[in-house]
């Protein structure tokens, strides 16, 4: 969807385990729930 | 990886939705929420520089609420324009503005008035004299074309209703050759229509 609205160099950093030991927890899991960087720049 | 809107969404109560429990993690930052919360998060989960953080006012740390990091993409450049889409209480904001140095400026958008008014005291607590909050939305920012060098973000664009207008939003307000460093969450499986349809999950 960046790359869509124009953005270049779009790079997938790390990801992050955010909901671990939240109420959210098992649904986070279920279906991949992450923290994730990401890095994209204007052409 | 993104997820989509549902049309039948109710729009408007997320948004109110969204304002509230955001409200209230200003207000009291130590209640219940099905989120994680403050400055030992963020270095534990998010490797945040500790020592960093330590020396921003805890107004700011206690009620931050990110999901990712966006001081880890790439380093902010001294002299820096940057925009914090969501700046909540400030924590993310202040780091910018110490990166950015006092020839360059950071510039907090926030939709709810209470983090908004946390973020500037903060500012004012730590002597930032290079920092700016303004009210605003990420599906329509206050800001002009092209004025941005750096836009930072975390877990805010993934409340918005329609990603593409946010990010249009984004590469609108940087100049050209301006970077996003852009902190979120991801699904990477389908969900189904059910958790799609739950504003409770959505702003979360």
């Amino acid at each position: 969807m960046l790359g869509q609205v124009g953005f270049r160099d779009v790079a997938v950093g790390e990801k992050f385990d955010t909901f671990r030991g939240t109420s959210k927890e098992r649904i986070a899991r279920k279906y991949g729930v992450t923290g994730i960087n990401i890095f994209a720049r204007k052409a | 990886m993104a997820i989509a809107c549902p049309v039948d969404l109710d729009t408007r109560k997320l948004r109110d939705e969204i304002r509230s429990i955001y409200a209230r993690v200003a207000s009291d930052p130590s209640s219940e929420f099905h989120f994680h919360r403050g400055p030992d998060y963020a270095a534990e989960f998010l490797r945040y520089d500790r020592a960093a953080l330590a020396q921003l006012p805890t107004e700011s740390t206690a009620s931050f609420a990110g999901v990712a990091n966006p001081h880890r993409v790439a380093p902010i450049e001294e002299g820096s324009v940057v925009v914090d889409i969501g700046c909540g209480a400030g924590m993310d904001l202040l780091l910018a503005a110490k990166s950015a140095g006092p020839r360059g400026r950071a510039i907090g958008i926030d939709m709810t008035e209470a983090m908004a008014e946390k973020a500037r005291a903060s500012a004012r607590a730590a002597a930032l004299d290079n920092v700016e909050v303004r009210i605003g939305d990420a599906m329509s920012l206050p800001l002009e074309d092209s004025s941005a060098d750096v836009v930072i973000s975390n877990g805010v664009l993934n409340l918005t209703s329609d990603k593409s207008v946010a990010f249009g939003e984004v590469f609108r307000v940087l100049k050209p050759g301006g970077r996003f460093l852009y902190a979120d969450i991801v699904v990477a499986n389908e969900l189904p229509e059910s958790i799609r349809k739950d504003v409770d999950l959505w702003t979360g």
